[in-house]
C-alpha cells in the first residue's frame, strides 16, 4: 500500500513476505501481475542508491531528483528491456548512469576534465619522504572519524574528485560493487576502471589528509 | 631496490592480497623500515573503511520520496 511512512530514516517498511524476496523475483511479480507492492519494494531498495549515483555524476540535487523519477518511470514503461542477462541491480544502475550523462550533455555542463593519470604522492625520486607522516590521521579515535562532521568532510572530498574518477570510486568503494559490476554499469573495461580507481584513491587519501590535518588543528 | 613508489603503485594488490610472494616480501621489507609508507598504508586502509560508511547515509529526503511516490502512483494506476 502506498502512503504509510513508518520505519527509520524515512524508509518504509514493506510487507514481510516481500522484504526477503530477490530483486529478480519482485520484477517477475511486477511484470506478471502488475503487483504494486513488489514495485514499492524495489523503490524502497533502490531510491537512495539511484539518487546518490545520479548526484555523484551530476553534482546537482535538482537533476538527481529528476533522474530518480525518470529511472523509475523507465522501470515501469520499459521493464521488458531488462532481459535478465545481467543482475537487475546492474541494469538499473546502468539506466541511472545513462540518464545522468544525458542530463549533463543536455545542460552542456561539462566539467573541466582534470586528469589524475599523472597524479602521484611520491617525488621524482620515488620516495614519500616528508610527505605523509606529518599528516598522519590514522590514529584519530573512531568517535571523531565517524562523527557527522568527519563524514561531511569525507563526502565533500569524494565530491571533489574529477568526474570519471568520482563515479568509479563511488560505485566501487562507497557502494561496494565488484570490478565486474562497475564494468557492466559504466561500460568500462576492468583494467581501465582499476587504473581510475587507483588514481582516485591516491588523490582522495591526500585530500583527506589535508582536511583532517586542518580539522584537528 | 624497492622504493616508496613501489608500495604506492602496488597498493591495490597489497590491500587485496593479490601480490605474488616475491613482490609481497620485498614490499614488506620496505614497509618495515619506512615510516612514511607505514602511515601511507594505514591512512589508505582507514580511508576505505570510512568511505564504505558513506553508503549508510540517507540522501533521499521525505519530500523527494513523497514526490516520487505521487508520480509513480499516477503511472501505476492509469485511469
Ligand atoms: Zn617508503
Amino acid at each position: 500500500m502506498i502512503g504509510t511512512v513508518t520505519g527509520q530514516r524515512g524508509k518504509e517498511t514493506s510487507p514481510p513476505d516481500l522484504v526477503n524476496t530477490t530483486d529478480e523475483k519482485l520484477i517477475e511479480l511486477f511484470i506478471s501481475s502488475k503487483d504494486e507492492r513488489a514495485f514499492e519494494e524495489i523503490v524502497n531498495r533502490y531510491a537512495d542508491k539511484i539518487y546518490r549515483l545520479a548526484f555523484k555524476i551530476t553534482r546537482d540535487y535538482y537533476s538527481a531528483e529528476e533522474i530518480l523519477q525518470e529511472v523509475f518511470l523507465t522501470l515501469i514503461n520499459k521493464i521488458d528491456t531488462f532481459r535478465g542477462e545481467s543482475k537487475f541491480s546492474s541494469w538499473l544502475y546502468r539506466v541511472t548512469a545513462n540518464a545522468a550523462y544525458m542530463h549533463l550533455r543536455a545542460q552542456k555542463k561539462y566539467e573541466n576534465d582534470v586528469s589524475l593519470e599523472d597524479y602521484v604522492p611520491y617525488d621524482e625520486n620515488g620516495t614519500l619522504m616528508g610527505r605523509i607522516k606529518a599528516k598522519d590521521w590514522s590514529d584519530k579515535p573512531d568517535k571523531a572519524l565517524l562523527s557527522e562532521e568527519a563524514m561531511e568532510i569525507i563526502e565533500k572530498a569524494v565530491n571533489e574528485l574529477p568526474e570519471p574518477y568520482r563515479v568509479v570510486f563511488h560505485l566501487r568503494d562507497v557502494e561496494g560493487f565488484s570490478n565486474q559490476e562497475v564494468s557492466e554499469v559504466l561500460g568500462l573495461s576492468v583494467p581501465a576502471l582499476k587504473s581510475r580507481l587507483h588514481r582516485a584513491r591516491l588523490y582522495l587519501r591526500d585530500k583527506l589528509s589535508d582536511y583532517f590535518y586542518e580539522w584537528s588543528k | 631496490m624497492v622504493m616508496c613508489k613501489d608500495v604506492v603503485e602496488n597498493i591495490i594488490g597489497y590491500i587485496d592480497a593479490e601480490l605474488d610472494d616475491k613482490t609481497l616480501e620485498e614490499l614488506e621489507k620496505h614497509l618495515d623500515e619506512c615510516p612514511e609508507c607505514q602511515v601511507f598504508v594505514r591512512t589508505y586502509r582507514k580511508m576505505l573503511e570510512l568511505t564504505g560508511k558513506l553508503r549508510e547515509r540517507t540522501f533521499v529526503t521525505p519530500e523527494i520520496r513523497e514526490r516520487l511516490k505521487q508520480l509513480l502512483k499516477s503511472k501505476l494506476k492509469p485511469n
